[in-house]
């Protein structure tokens, strides 16, 4: 190389670094505004996770492999084992689905008396989880599902257990859920056995919650089963969320310190459930499924 | 010293850091994993100042907080700070020796955690105390190798 390209590589040309830093930084400054308060860079920010798709995928092929490989030494025994437990349950879940019709009706038999709205079930769509943040500082995880299949901003996510959490970005192909277990966010929820309400917040650990501003009097036990409340208009009414672990009462402070236990495994579960309000339009929507048969298609 | 460079292992190692800055790490071991991109501005402004800037840098971080999801921008004024650092002081970096480099690297990625969580925690996000300072920490460890690898890449291929 020539002595010209040398001196090229010791010293920088251009432009003086600190008037492009300066410059970065006016950008940065307008963008970070632009994204948190004006929510103005959905689109930018959905054109490049689009186009970051494949990096995202090869992030998650380590992942798939190992599943895959493990797929591969799985002993027939034992997966038949496997499939006769599915098979046990699925029958014991189909008896209580077939009770469940025929409560349903009644319910809404009732509240026709009562001349209340007829409660409408909740449609829900299968997905997978295929990433997980790779902020550890915050709890999110990636599904399948994005925009193409009718996801939104703001859809309740359940596992088979109770609520997850909610959409929280979408794009093309993948969604981003918020875990109910992050520290910023909160679930109206009501106490099962009473009508208790109160709101549960995430404490960045995630196999505890906190119940914030129960009132020291308040009728509320270990054990309590909380569902949520559907107050807020975001999560939909009825599914279970936690479960009362610990109440501390200290003299002298007005709330006490409850601490519950999230039912949903919110780090183990692999498929979820995105749930479909009856108010959005769920005919283009990609398979979906029925979380309760039809009191007409009893048998 | 490096003479030559060659773009496809730079493209290469981008993405391979985008990867890795996303790709599935132990559980546990979360906090701990290295900032791969930042490592490859590094390593890039360090190695071709000539070539690579403070707005290729500040590029690279905006992907990196698309793969995130952090507010835009956040990671991109990192990316941007880490390279203007490494050009103020790129040419005594290149007298140091490999243990200097590996403190320089700590210090510089420390930064640029430091103000991610600083803009972070302007926007709301929960304060972690210095947990964030991990990954400087395994990236400064980790930077030796890195060298040495990309180095070999660049001498055979450009």
């Amino acid at each position: 190389m020539d002595g010209r390209s040398l001196i090229k590589t010791i010293f920088v040309q251009g432009p003086i670094p600190a008037l492009r830093l300066f410059l970065a930084l006016v950008l940065s400054t307008a963008l970070i505004v632009l994204d948190t308060r004006f929510e103005k860079m959905e689109t930018v920010r959905s054109v490049l996770g689009t186009g970051l798709a494949p990096v995202v995928w090869l992030g998650n092929a380590p992942g798939e492999l190992t599943g895959w490989v493990a797929g591969l030494f799985t002993s027939r025994d034992d997966l038949s084992e496997i499939n006769d437990a599915l098979e046990a349950r699925l029958l014991i879940l189909e008896r209580r689905a077939m009770k469940y019709a025929a409560l349903a009706q009644e319910n809404n038999e009732l509240r026709r008396h009562l001349n209340a709205a007829r409660a409408v079930d909740d449609r829900v769509v299968l997905a997978e989880i295929v990433g997980v943040s790779p902020d550890p500082f915050s709890h999110e995880v990636i599904i399948d599902k994005g925009s193409r299949n009718g996801v939104s901003v703001g859809q309740a996510i359940l596992d088979a257990d109770g609520l997850m959490g909610q959409i929280r970005q979408t794009s093309s192909f993948t969604s981003r859920v918020l875990l109910i277990s992050d520290s910023s966010h909160a679930v109206p929820v009501e106490v099962n056995r009473n009508g208790l309400r109160a709101v549960l917040l995430g404490t960045g650990e995630s196999d505890r919650l906190e119940l914030v501003h129960v009132p020291d009097t308040a009728d509320i036990r270990e054990g309590d089963m909380l569902i949520s409340s559907g107050l807020g208009g975001r999560f939909p009414r009825g599914y279970p969320v936690a479960e009362v672990v610990s109440i501390g009462k200290e003299p002298g402070a007005p709330f006490m310190s409850i601490e519950a236990k999230p039912k949903a495994s919110l780090n183990q579960s692999h498929m979820v459930l995105v749930v479909f309000r009856q108010q959005a339009d769920p005919e283009d929507v990609e398979d979906p499924v029925d979380d309760q048969p039809e009191a007409g298609e009893l048998p | 010293m490096l003479s030559v460079i060659s773009y496809p292992v730079f493209g290469f190692s981008v993405i391979v850091a985008l990867v890795l800055s996303i790709s599935l790490f132990p559980v546990g071991w979360f906090e701990f994993r290295p900032e791969w991109l930042g490592l490859m501005v590094f390593y890039w402004t360090f190695r071709a100042p000539a070539q690579f800037g403070i707005l290729l840098a500040w590029c690279l971080g905006l992907l990196l907080d698309v793969l995130e999801a952090t507010p835009l921008g956040v990671n991109a004024l990192a990316m941007a700070l880490i390279a203007f650092l490494v050009l103020t002081i790129h040419q005594r970096l290149r007298m140091f020796p490999l243990p200097q480099q590996c403190l320089m690297v700590f210090l510089l990625l420390g930064i640029n955690q430091m103000l991610v969580h600083f803009i972070k925690q302007l926007l709301g996000a929960d304060n972690v105390g210095f947990g964030y300072l991990w990954p400087a920490l395994t990236s400064a460890l980790i930077w030796p190798l890195v060298c040495v690898v990309l180095d070999n890449l660049n001498r055979k291929l450009g």
